[in-house]
């Protein structure tokens, strides 16, 4: 079909002035030539390949076109100038003849800003993620007074109890005498080696899950399960000196004040769309076990200490990772794993430690052992 | 020449969802990033729906200049946010713990103000530099618009006037939301043409009656059930006070925004007009929240029955079933929870869809279809303005989670 030559009519913005101008089309052998009068000099002349038609979107039957220019100005490659068609014929003779009408062209250079802005944004997430908010938070759990976190590790210890089902406040606290005596007995000697800043509150919860916490201020919970599963009295000891040593390096308290300041941080770059909430927590449990790791590390060696001071052997902390990895794998994996990953490496070291340790004792006799076990009955 | 030209809102309801489902879907599977992209592509939508005496708006806005600005925003706003969070959460543990002596409780009170207000600043910032923004990428008869670079001027007038509504207990309202308009509307310009904003804010008082109404409600009852011995008074004279009170904000805003509107002068001469009632807006209101019901009465009815039929239990009646559950293999639960998580995330979906159908763009279009714009001959005499390169496009408004709906 022969296209050069035709014409057609459309509106004609300059870009200039804000009047509308009836004008005539004309498909030249190259280029379309926008025209208000036959005898006038073109308004426009717009090589095939440079003419653009606009996004719109909306189904409407209009077609918007520009030329693409390499100066332009706020984004995008285009020309100031608009040409507005609503004839279809028209439209569809356009849609033939120019071959890049869809192309959105970027100003040169940008996918250089878009690699160095992406750098810089994803360095300072990095510096304030790993850096700079772990320092505050490190600084800030030193600045409160210790009585004030153990009012606010209280108040944590309740929440862990309601989410737990208890009905009323205490309900999930074990209080056998006799057992109660043998936890004390058991706290006694491994503070009698160890300076400990903290007033220590342990409390047992009936409960089967396999778990210990601490909470800040010296709030420390471990369940019933815990205690069920394990097979003598220096597996206890060993998991309450751990604690102990959460307690002692205000792990807790930190981990919160650092938290809460890398949530925000999350929430901003992931940003409010629909599944985002889902991607935020996703983020924060990847962040969060990449810190809990070295807290843990460090709460290991000091309880290989604590225990060494107490004259118990450190066996007991490696048998009790042998079982847990044991059921590691599984589909449910214990809680107690979630957030201590790499157990094989911390078994190991328990029992090199364990192997040079001399004169150690049990952390209970057999009797007091039978009855911190009945100590929720 | 005709001298009155008149808006008007092309927009059918299906393209429209159907443009937001692919778009937030595109979202959800690019961890957020595609989210400007599907910001610009509705807005592109809602603009070239739009036309004023038959000439189409543009917004030649793009998603990549967004995703530039709010990488720009992260690098300021990590750095401030992150501070101020932990800050908050810190003095957060005096505000769960009980103070115990004077100097703890102001400590405490001084804490909380301090921590809203070092946010509110860049909030009011990213307000003025999102309509800059947006103004800057509409076109109109092939004309930009634009605005002036006040982001600063305006985060202390807005402070300024926040202060004093809170101080007067909000009777100062008027002053507030007419001055702040002001303040955007004399430094926005169309081409070479100016905007004006007159009026004077005391004409804004008419608009705040229903509001007066509800307040008067709220004390007469609560006042009279208490003295009078009836709580049964109080009880419904607080609930018709706080639907009277909704019913008046929304008045309050349908009134200053039809005000604030007529009183706008482009170039001197040239004005606009517009008649949204609040009856109408009420409606939309209303019909639209009648249609997110239904759509998540329906929802929620497809996630319980793809519950029944796995499980063989209903969601609904045994709460957790422990022991059905544990008759299922690990498999299927782990595809049952996958499953009601993207039924879920796509139940929001949907309801934003509906809500941006039914009520965002209704509102746009009750307003756009009355408005007139008087002495349109004049606008022949407007030339293009200067380009302007916001440099980081909403990248604030973004990062903080401002800007509605569109």
């Amino acid at each position: 079909m022969q296209r050069t030559g035709r014409s057609f009519a459309g509106r004609f913005f300059d870009g200039d002035t804000s009047g509308a101008r009836a004008v005539t089309v004309t498909v030249e052998a190259d280029a379309l030539s926008v025209r208000s009068s036959g005898t006038l000099p073109p308004l426009a002349t717009w090589p095939l390949p440079d003419v653009r038609a606009l996004p719109s979107e909306t189904s409407r039957s209009r077609l918007t076109l520009s030329q693409c220019i390499d100066d332009a100005v706020d984004g995008v490659a285009l020309a100031e100038a608009r040409l507005i068609l609503d004839d279809p014929d028209a439209i569809a003779l356009v849609r033939a003849i120019c071959p890049a009408l869809d192309r959105r062209d970027l100003a040169a250079g940008t996918a250089r800003r878009v690699v160095w802005r992406l750098s810089l944004a994803a360095v300072a997430l990095a510096v304030m993620l790993f850096v700079i908010l772990p320092a505050i938070a490190g600084t800030l759990a030193r600045l409160i007074p210790p009585e004030r976190e153990a009012q606010w590790g209280r108040s944590v210890v309740a929440q862990i109890e309601r989410f737990f089902g208890a009905e009323a406040l205490g309900s999930l606290v074990c209080r056998d005498p006799a057992g109660q005596q043998a936890l004390q007995a058991m706290i006694a000697r491994l503070r009698a080696g160890t300076e400990v800043s903290y007033d220590l509150n342990v409390q047992v919860f009936d409960h089967g899950m396999i778990n210990a916490f601490a909470a800040p201020g010296g709030q420390i919970v471990i369940m019933r399960g815990l205690i069920d599963a394990a097979e003598g009295p220096d597996e206890v000891a060993a998991v309450l000196a751990h604690e102990i040593a959460h307690v002692e390096h205000r792990d807790a308290t930190r981990n919160t004040l650092r938290a809460a300041g890398s949530a925000g941080l999350l929430a901003m770059v992931v940003g409010d769309f629909a599944g985002g909430s889902v991607a935020v927590v996703m983020a924060d449990a990847v962040l969060n076990s990449s810190y809990s790791r070295k807290a843990e590390a460090r709460a290991d060696a000091y309880a290989h200490t604590m225990l060494e001071a107490a004259g118990i052997s450190a066996a007991g902390m490696s048998a009790f990772f042998d079982r847990l990895s044991r059921t590691d794998g599984a589909f449910e994996i214990p809680e107690f794993l979630a957030s201590h990953p790499e157990t094989e490496t911390r078994r190991r070291a328990a029992q090199e430690f364990a192997q040079v340790q001399k004169d150690t004792q049990p952390a209970l006799s057999g009797d007091a052992w039978l009855e911190l076990r009945g100590i929720c009955d | 020449m005709i001298d009155r030209i008149s808006g008007h809102f092309h927009s059918a309801g299906g393209p429209l969802f159907w443009l937001h489902m692919r778009t937030a879907f595109l979202t959800l599977f690019t961890l957020g990033i595609y989210r400007f992209w599907a910001k610009t592509r509705i807005r592109r939508y809602i603009w070239s729906a739009t036309d004023a005496g038959g000439d189409a708006f543009e917004y030649t806005g793009t998603g990549l200049e967004k995703f530039l600005g709010f990488l720009v925003a992260i690098v300021i706003l990590a750095i401030y946010l992150g501070i101020v969070q932990i800050g908050l959460a810190y003095f957060g543990i005096f505000v769960f713990a009980e103070p115990q002596t004077e100097a703890q409780m102001i400590m405490q009170v001084l804490g909380v103000y301090l921590s809203i207000f070092a946010v509110l600043p860049l909030i009011f910032f990213a307000q003025y530099r999102a309509r800059r923004y947006r103004l800057s990428r509409t076109r109109w008869r092939g004309l930009r618009f634009g605005m002036d670079h006040a982001a600063w001027g305006y985060v202390l007038r807005a402070l300024g006037h926040l202060l004093v509504t809170l101080l007067t207990l909000g009777l100062l309202l008027p002053r507030q939301t007419f001055y702040l308009e002001k303040f955007m509307t004399d430094r926005s310009w169309y081409g070479d043409a100016k905007f004006r904003q007159d009026g004077r804010w005391q004409a804004l008082y008419p608009g705040m009656r229903h509001l007066f109404v509800g307040v008067g409600i709220l004390i007469a009852c609560v006042a009279g059930g208490a003295a009078l011995g009836l709580p049964a008074l109080a009880a419904a004279g607080s609930l018709i006070g706080t639907v009277w009170l909704l019913f008046g904000l929304l008045h309050y805003r349908v009134y200053s925004f039809n005000y604030l509107t007529r009183m706008k002068r482009l170039k001197d001469q040239i004005a606009l007009d517009v008649t949204l009632t609040t009856g109408r807006v009420l409606g939309i209101l209303v019909t639209g929240a009648l249609a997110i019901s239904g759509v998540v009465l329906m929802g929620a009815a497809m996630i319980g029955i793809l519950f029944a039929s796995l499980f063989g239990t209903s969601l609904f009646s045994t709460a957790l079933d422990a022991q059905a559950l544990e008759a299922q293999s690990p498999g299927t639960i782990m595809l049952a929870s996958g499953l009601t998580v993207f039924l879920y995330v796509a139940l929001i979906i949907v309801i934003g869809g509906v809500s941006l159908v039914m009520i965002t763009q209704r509102i746009i279009a009750a307003a756009v279809n009355t408005i007139t714009i008087d002495n349109a001959s004049d606008l022949m005499l407007v030339r293009q303005r200067e380009a302007d390169r916001g440099a980081d496009a909403e990248g604030f408004a973004d990062a903080l989670d401002l800007g509605g709906a569109i």
